[in-house]
């Protein structure tokens, strides 16, 4: 096994030649540094320019600026079959016309390995992935989860220091994608190789990686561990993107050094945040559904809109000072339910709040 | 940032690659060589003196004479006349095809492939057997002694007989891809089948149908073998210009000829491909979801159905003349079943036969992995000089015959390269005659494949190189052999380019078929037609014979 290494992008743009002589500005001047066996996932909207990103790294596309490091190499120059990574594709890209080995042993093949060798090793990866008794089948006679199995072992058996993912969960229903999650997760920690992963399902992203990159138009918003990233985001698009996220537009009142005080729906809270704020500015207060709860006696005056039972939970749209918020009972066996139309007050947790710009 | 830093990057990564950069190379060097350079000869060769000098007496002598205006007059008209009632019965064979409850369709794919593997000019020989001085028709059924179907008349009916089966393909396959969901959800609002067609149907195929329009033209106009066989008084550029290149000996003449016909052909072709190609409504709405339900009412049958059928079934007779008038004694005065015209062929030797079917052989796989690299590199890679590869090469294809015949004569009876009176040059012309069909087919298969798998590939440490011969490949592969099969039938069936190209020591098929059509021997050319339908017919099916034995199942070839 080659050892994990690391993979920087310095100063990384990529600019496309669109349609009509537009360019197309896909990743704007990104630097990062994915330290060796770590998992991260480049996590954003379709067309943030994450898998543009993947894509410099593996090779396929040539950056227009800024360098592209594996280990301590720049590896600008060299072709993707020179490139010590592995990609498992969105599409899994099996070779149609060859068969489950065949297909894992094609890069062991090129690398001119002995047949034992190889056999061995195509061997112990389908072991691995719970593939063994299917060699033979061509790739059209599996199924999605066993393709995907496939492209995985194939990547998997390279032994690459660097393991690129482009959204390879994306074509399997739900509850396959929860278990190919936890596999592919348990995989990688194993092998400990340092991987790559991009996405744009964010609870893929919370549940797999040590820490997630979030991009929108071409820009990193924010880097962070999921929890950091999910209580203190950095911005409005992060607070959004990730979760649900009641964002309700208010002003500081007072900054002091523990907490600012903010002003919004009819009330004051007093917020911790690192921003640098005068009293006077517009910022938004992002507050978590399940940071609301629900009082009959005290608290902000509120109307609710409408109230839907989801089986584990209670869903809520509530009105209040002009704003729509969302709201979550996790609990609503134990609580009393509310329906559309009555007035009932909210309480909101002071500790779960966040501000943004 | 760098930018001198960024180009070193990039001309790093295509050296890194060497075999990609040097087949980039070959490939480029070789369209220059073989297609742009005999066109700049053409080009270049009427405004120049026998001493060098400049002159425009040439084009100014050309374009001076009536004659040639007339001519250019003629093949414009023709080329007019036969695109639109070929467009017009391409349309109703279609509109057949994907709406009408009909028996015996497969005929109209029949029809489609039967311009391709008999000799370009073979429905000129069965109309002359029918309607010409000693046509079963005329003669032997009407008695008629003084008849003249040479001219307009006869050149007309044959070329939209012969070309028609371009725009059915076009349109037939636009009309398949329309969904016959649309036409239910008009049907649904209250629209009658006469409106949905006026609405709906005839709007969304109207891009193809001046696409067909100018495919069939592009043909017409180069059409040399008809020109030469039927078209009798009726002067067309592309038979002119070879009469007047090695008829009256007048090289600089006939350039000047072939300048005119190729700008003709090349402005259709630029038309087609960047104004009208991109029109298409019909790809934007995908795939059909389902069957359509097909029209069984008698009205459509009788007024589309019926004549379809019809015009098949003559086409279908005129075919079949051509192996029996190679069996009768005297074609329209004695129909006693002979073999003489056979023995004839023996007696005078087998060379013809010989030398076409293995120059078409040698051509065969050089024109089939050309094809595929051009089309893998005009899809897949990304480099400098890739637009001018894939112009070049679909351009070969609006070039015509006589056009590179005459370029193929200026450009390599010289230093650097003199190949006049070889088989190379013989080959060379067949190769890049019959390569853009095969690179079209390429392009097309390859575009149905996800090139994430080619990448996957790459991914995992294979070169370009091995990428191609290990994915890209066995991927396209039918593809690859109907370029194969089509570029031997091509090369069989060709006579406008090499016509200039044959010498004394190579002689091909269709100039000995057409030599014998001058002579007025029928039975003697129907009986070389009629050997090289069975060569093409013999050595295609043994080709698909042991592809499928090999699992490759390929595709009907279907030309254009």
């Amino acid at each position: 096994m080659s050892a994990s290494k690391s993979v920087s992008v310095k100063n990384l743009s990529k600019i496309f030649d669109g349609s009509g002589g537009k360019k197309v500005t896909a990743v704007n001047n990104v630097s990062l540094t994915i330290n060796p066996g770590e998992f991260v996932t480049l996590l954003g909207p379709s067309g943030c320019g994450k898998t543009t990103i993947l894509r410099m790294v593996a090779g396929f596309e040539t950056p227009t600026a800024g360098d592209v490091l594996i280990g301590d190499e720049r590896v600008n120059t060299l072709t993707p079959d020179r490139r010590d990574t592995a990609m498992v594709f969105q599409s899994y890209a099996l070779f149609p016309h060859l068969n489950v080995f065949e297909n894992i042993a094609y890069g062991l093949k090129i690398k001119k390995l002995k047949p034992d060798v190889i056999r061995a090793k195509v061997k112990e990866i389908l072991g691995l992935v719970d593939l063994h008794d299917l060699e033979t089948r061509s790739p059209n006679q599996l199924s999605g989860g066993q393709q995907q199995r496939v492209a995985l072992a194939r990547a998997l058996v390279m032994e690459p220091s660097v393991l690129l993912f482009d959204e390879p969960l994306s074509n399997l229903d739900a509850k396959l994608r929860i278990h190919m999650r936890r596999e592919i997760r348990k995989i990688q920690h194993q092998f400990g190789i340092t991987s790559i992963y991009v996405t744009h399902d964010q609870a893929e992203a919370m549940s797999m990686s040590d820490r997630i990159i979030v991009m929108n138009k071409g820009v990193v918003e924010q880097v962070g561990t999921p929890r950091e990233i999910y209580a203190t985001p950095a911005s409005q698009f992060v607070a959004d993107f990730i979760g649900t996220a009641n964002i309700i537009p208010s002003q500081v009142v007072a900054v002091n050094s523990e907490r600012t005080e903010v002003s919004a729906l009819g009330t004051s809270f007093h917020v911790k945040t690192s921003l640098s704020l005068q009293p006077g500015d517009t910022v938004k207060l992002i507050v978590r559904p399940e940071a609301i709860t629900l009082s009959c006696d005290a608290g902000i005056p509120a109307t609710i809109s409408s109230s839907v039972f989801m089986g584990a939970y209670q869903d809520y749209v509530i009105s209040s000072h002009g704003q729509n918020l969302l709201l979550v009972d996790a609990d609503p066996a134990n609580h009393q339910t509310f329906e559309a139309g009555e007035q009932v007050f909210l309480v909101i947790a002071p500790n779960k709040l966040h501000i943004v710009k | 940032m760098n930018i001198l830093q960024r180009k070193l990057d990039e001309l790093r990564l295509i050296t890194r690659d060497p075999i990609l950069a040097a087949t980039i190379l070959l490939v480029a060097a070789s369209l220059v060589l073989f297609i742009l350079w005999p066109l700049y000869e053409v080009l270049w060769e009427g405004f120049f003196n026998e001493q060098g000098e400049f002159t425009l007496k040439y084009y100014h002598d050309s374009l001076g004479k009536t004659e040639n205006i007339r001519t250019l007059g003629n093949t414009v008209w023709l080329g007019v006349f036969v695109s639109a009632v070929s467009t017009f019965v391409g349309f109703l064979f279609a509109y057949a095809d994907a709406f009408l409850k009909i028996r015996f369709k497969a005929i109209f794919n029949t029809l489609a492939i039967l311009p391709i593997i008999s000799p370009p000019f073979a429905l000129s020989m069965s109309f002359i057997m029918l309607f010409g001085q000693q046509g079963f028709v005329t003669r032997t059924l009407l008695g008629l002694k003084e008849t003249n179907i040479y001219g307009f008349e006869g050149l007309a009916i044959v070329q939209v007989l012969t070309f028609f089966p371009v725009a059915y393909l076009v349109l037939a396959g636009l009309l398949r891809q329309i969904d016959p969901a649309m036409e239910e959800a008009a049907r649904n609002m209250g629209a009658s089948r006469g409106h949905i067609f006026r609405t709906i149907i005839f709007p969304l195929v109207r891009p193809g149908i001046a696409n067909a329009f100018l495919l069939v033209f592009i043909q017409s106009v180069a059409d040399f073998g008809n020109a030469m066989v039927i078209g009798g008084n009726y002067n067309t550029l592309a038979a002119q210009i070879y009469m007047q290149a090695m008829g009256n000996y007048d090289m600089k003449g006939g350039t000047a000829l072939a300048t005119i016909l190729l700008s003709v052909s090349v402005l259709m072709f630029v038309i087609q491909k960047y104004w009208v190609g991109d029109k298409s409504y019909v790809t934007v709405t995908g795939k059909p979801s389902r069957e359509r339900e097909l029209v069984a009412d008698p009205l459509p049958l009788i007024l589309v159905g019926v004549p379809c059928l019809a015009v098949s079934l003559f086409i279908l007779v005129l075919y079949a003349l051509i192996p029996y008038g190679s069996l009768v004694n005297l074609w329209g005065i004695d129909y006693t079943p002979t073999l003489k015209h056979y023995k004839y062929i023996v007696d005078l030797g087998l060379k013809p036969i010989l030398d076409t079917t293995w120059l078409a052989l040698i051509s065969m796989p050089v024109t089939g992995i050309l094809g595929m690299v051009i089309a893998f590199l005009i899809v897949r890679k990304k480099f400098l000089g890739r637009g001018l590869i894939e112009f070049s090469s679909l351009l070969s294809m609006a070039i015509p015959g006589t056009v590179i015949g005459v370029g193929y004569v200026l450009a390599y009876n010289k230093e650097p390269l003199i190949l006049t009176g070889t088989a190379t040059i013989i080959v060379l012309s067949f190769v890049f005659r019959s390569m853009p069909v095969g690179i079209r087919a390429g392009i097309a298969s390859l575009q149905q494949v996800d090139p994430a798998i080619e990448e996957a590939a790459q991914d995992l440490g294979a070169s370009s190189f091995k990428v191609f011969t290990s994915v890209t490949i066995p991927l396209i592969k039918s593809a690859f052999f109907s370029g194969l099969v089509y570029s031997f039938v091509r090369s069989m069936t060709a006579v406008s380019a090499v016509i200039f190209l044959v010498s004394a020591s190579y002689s091909l098929l269709t100039v000995s078929i057409m030599s014998q059509v001058d002579g007025g021997k029928l039975g003697v050319a129907a009986a070389y037609s009629t050997v090289l339908i069975l060569i093409v017919l013999v050595v295609t099916g043994i080709l698909k014979l042991l592809l499928n034995r090999m699992g490759v199942n390929i595709s009907d070839v279907q030309g254009g």
